[in-house]
């Protein structure tokens, strides 16, 4: 009995000292497609973690550089290439959520300066009460 | 009995005759299916025309404000995208694994040009168009026209677009067909390549089909 009791206990410990502790969310692979010159719109593209316990939902973004950001999802529906504004990023715990070219990414609008491959900028994503901010490389990969 | 066996031979050698004839003409049949079929070619990322469509005359504008018409498309082969510079995911993806492709070409890239065809004739004048495709290869080429000739280089072409209205009057968004056109030597319709493209295999195609002209 004192036995079951003990194992009892060592698992409720472990629930809350086993289980991954409620990191924060973090961006890496932040890149936007450098643009023609005199563009005046640019795409960006990030892989977005989150090892929080929470589902991470981020539905605005804004950077100094840019008039104005949204996030877009580009989409083939019967052979007619669309483009649907009013995205949101989601991220349910433990997983990574991935925007890449020809899918979800972040429509940045009028470049404030000239970015050009090798320059960086930043950009913060709005996820409900969290703010994550992240320098995004300008990038010409193909 | 001996009756029996005289009467049934002349009746088995007619049988004989009879499928001997069946299979000639069935043979007959399939060779001349195979003769007279054009030597068909498979691509992996799209579909070529059993019978390339002659283009009919047409006048659009290219990237220094000189026409482009059907002339330009003899003696080479082209690959039409058709897109918009406001655009920045899609197309500028297109068109940086088009360069990706075409650099790869090596000496075939001589046989081939391409075109993004603007189906915003509205933001995308030649200067536009200029800055953008040779942004990616100074090879490249932008080309439109305005209404109503764009409309009907598109229904030309088998492409289809609509304007989407945005939040102000000058950022509007386009729909339109996502395949890029192949036009043979001859100035024909010659197939598309169909979404998802994927450069390896498009250019394993592009070399088959470079490769195979006559």
């Amino acid at each position: 009995m004192i036995r079951i009791l003990a194992l009892a206990l060592a698992a409720l410990l472990c629930l809350s000292a086993c289980t991954p502790k409620d990191g924060s969310p973090k961006i890496d692979d932040a890149w936007i497609r450098e643009a023609p010159p005199g563009a005046t719109v640019m795409a960006g593209y990030l892989r977005l973690h989150n090892p929080s316990r929470s589902t991470l939902r981020c539905d605005a973004v804004d950077g100094p550089d840019f008039g104005a950001a949204e996030l877009h999802r580009s989409v083939v529906e019967n052979g007619q290439s669309r483009m649907l504004p009013g995205q949101h990023i989601e991220a349910a715990p433990g997983t990574t959520a991935v925007l890449e070219p020809g899918g979800l990414h972040l429509m940045l609008f009028r470049p404030q300066r000239e970015l050009r491959a090798g320059d960086e900028t930043t950009l913060i994503l709005r996820c409900g009460e969290i703010s994550i901010s992240a320098s995004f490389r300008i990038d010409n990969r193909s | 009995m001996t009756a029996t066996a005289d009467s049934n031979k002349p009746a088995g050698t007619g049988l004989w005759l009879v499928i001997a004839g069946a299979l000639a003409l069935i043979a007959g049949i399939l060779a001349a299916v195979y003769l007279s079929a054009p030597k068909t070619l498979t691509i992996q990322s799209g579909t070529l025309l059993q019978q390339p469509r002659a283009l009919p005359e047409f006048s659009l504008i290219d990237q220094d404000g000189a026409a482009f018409t059907r002339e330009q498309l003899l003696g080479h082969w082209t690959l039409i995208f058709p897109g918009f510079t406001y655009c920045p995911d899609v197309c500028p993806t297109t068109l940086a694994m088009l360069k990706n492709v075409e650099s790869q070409l090596g000496p075939r890239a001589e046989q081939l040009r391409v075109a993004m065809f603007s189906i915003d004739p509205e933001r995308d004048t030649p200067e536009q168009l200029k800055r953008y495709v040779s942004h990616f290869s100074p090879r490249f080429q932008g080309v439109t026209v305005a209404e109503p000739g764009l409309r009907s280089m598109a229904q030309t072409l088998g492409v289809a677009y609509i304007k989407v209205p945005g939040d102000t009057a000058d950022s509007y968004t386009m729909d339109h067909s996502a395949a890029l056109i192949l036009i043979n030597p001859r100035a024909e319709l010659a197939g598309y390549f169909t979404t998802p493209l994927q450069a390896p295999a498009l250019l394993a195609d592009l070399k088959q089909i470079i490769d195979r002209t006559p």
